[in-house]
């Protein structure tokens, strides 16, 4: 019961069912599931690690400055663009040229930078969010709910490409009208 | 001259940046319900994209490719500060309506994914050129879709009361977004095959001379 519940609250904060924040870049990885998978969980590291950048942000950043918020958000999802690849390239340097490409299509994307935006603007409502674990917390759920929407998109990517569906609407456009039944199944539920 | 006739068509319907690649799509599909909105978002994506890459198209080329990256969400993020103080000026109350998707507008891929990809490759008259007609193709876009929306789900046009009787009120919902861009996207890639059919039938006639 506890795992239904929570499925549902994952699904209703959902990314991409709720706020379609990153469906363009679902929709890029798509085409192939070992991309989907790894661009997912690329991005779940970019929005865990980079709602930690945005907890010291708005910790710190005076009311006055907060039009500077996203230049300093940019600033941190950069340094850690570049400490990824470090780390990639230090951890295995014949895969480096493989896997490189999942980290340039995850760092500056709306799934990241929407959710740096959605956690900010949730604890400046609510104050008791205003804290590190909370802030971590959404991060890694937003990662997790973009993981969920790859794959109930991969559950369905092969009929939407089939030569059953008409050749205007294959691909992209099929996907979208899936994306949004999908979407209001959940806003149903919520 | 036919360089930039491609160009045009590139932008606006050969490749438009929302409905063929579908870029830039979130602010559409969850602000595009009203023609208010819409307005706000083409006026802030018109200014940031075009400024940011005017400044960006001056970084070295030579730097390494994740440093140019970098610089350019950074400036694109610069860009946004006074862009934002304007929008607060010319569109009350629009900020506050967007929210989270107008600072999203300052990281747009045609900035951070497409500049490096398609346009710094261009020579720079040709870029800007090619650059203004795939920001008018996302503001059509936008405009359209926010035009259609609001008639279908409130019944108005631009606040005022229109004489519609099939408010669809599913349609301002995220998931009424999805639907309607899907659809957009259908009828766009049908108009273009379309076009590139007639274009290929009136090739493949014979020339028909008078000798």
């Amino acid at each position: 019961m506890f795992l239904i519940t929570d499925l549902i609250a994952l699904l209703a904060a959902n990314l991409i069912l709720t706020q379609a924040l990153g469906t363009s870049t679902l929709f890029i990885a798509a085409g192939n599931r070992k991309n989907l998978i790894w661009t997912a969980c690329t991005i779940t590291v970019f929005t865990t690690v980079g709602s930690v950048a945005a907890y010291i942000t708005d910790r710190n950043l005076p009311e006055k400055y907060s039009d500077y918020s996203l230049l300093i958000y940019t600033l941190s999802v950069g340094i850690l663009y570049v400490i990824l690849l470090s780390a990639l390239y230090f951890i295995s340097r014949d895969n480096f040229a493989k896997t490189r490409k999942y980290i340039h299509v995850s760092a500056f994307n709306c799934a990241v930078m929407g959710t740096l935006f959605t956690i900010s603007r949730k604890a400046s409502e609510d104050s008791s969010l205003m804290n590190l674990g909370s802030y971590i917390r959404a991060g890694f759920e937003a990662g997790i709910g973009f993981i969920l929407a790859a794959v109930i998109l991969t559950a369905a990517y092969r009929k939407l490409n089939s030569v059953k569906v008409p050749a205007s609407f294959r691909g992209f456009p099929a996907m979208l009208i899936y994306l949004g039944i999908i979407s209001m199944a959940v806003y149903a539920l919520k | 001259m036919n360089n930039r006739k491609t160009s045009v068509f590139d932008g606006i319907l050969g490749d438009n940046m929302v409905l063929s690649s579908l870029m830039v799509i979130s602010p559409v599909i969850i602000c595009g319900d009203t023609l208010k909105n819409a307005e706000a978002l083409s006026y802030a994506f018109t200014s940031v994209t075009i400024l940011s890459m005017l400044i960006a198209s001056f970084v070295p080329k030579k730097l390494p490719y994740t440093v140019k990256i970098i610089i350019y969400a950074m400036i694109s993020s610069l860009v946004y500060i006074p862009v934002k103080v304007a929008t607060q000026e010319f569109y009350r109350g629009a900020i506050d309506r967007i929210g989270i998707y107008f600072p999203l507008l300052a990281v747009n891929s045609l900035i951070v994914l497409q500049s490096e990809a398609k346009f710094f490759r261009m020579p720079r008259a040709k870029m800007f050129f090619s650059l203004f007609f795939y920001v008018v193709g996302f503001d059509i876009v936008m405009l359209l879709t926010g035009l259609i929306r609001e008639l279908l789900a409130y019944g108005t046009i631009n606040g005022r009361v229109a004489d519609v009787d099939l408010p669809v009120s599913g349609l301002s919902q995220p998931f009424g977004g999805f639907i309607f861009l899907g659809l957009m996207c259908g009828l766009y890639r049908w108009i273009r095959s379309l076009v590139s059919r007639e274009k290929k039938e009136m090739r493949s006639e014979p020339n028909v001379s008078d000798n």
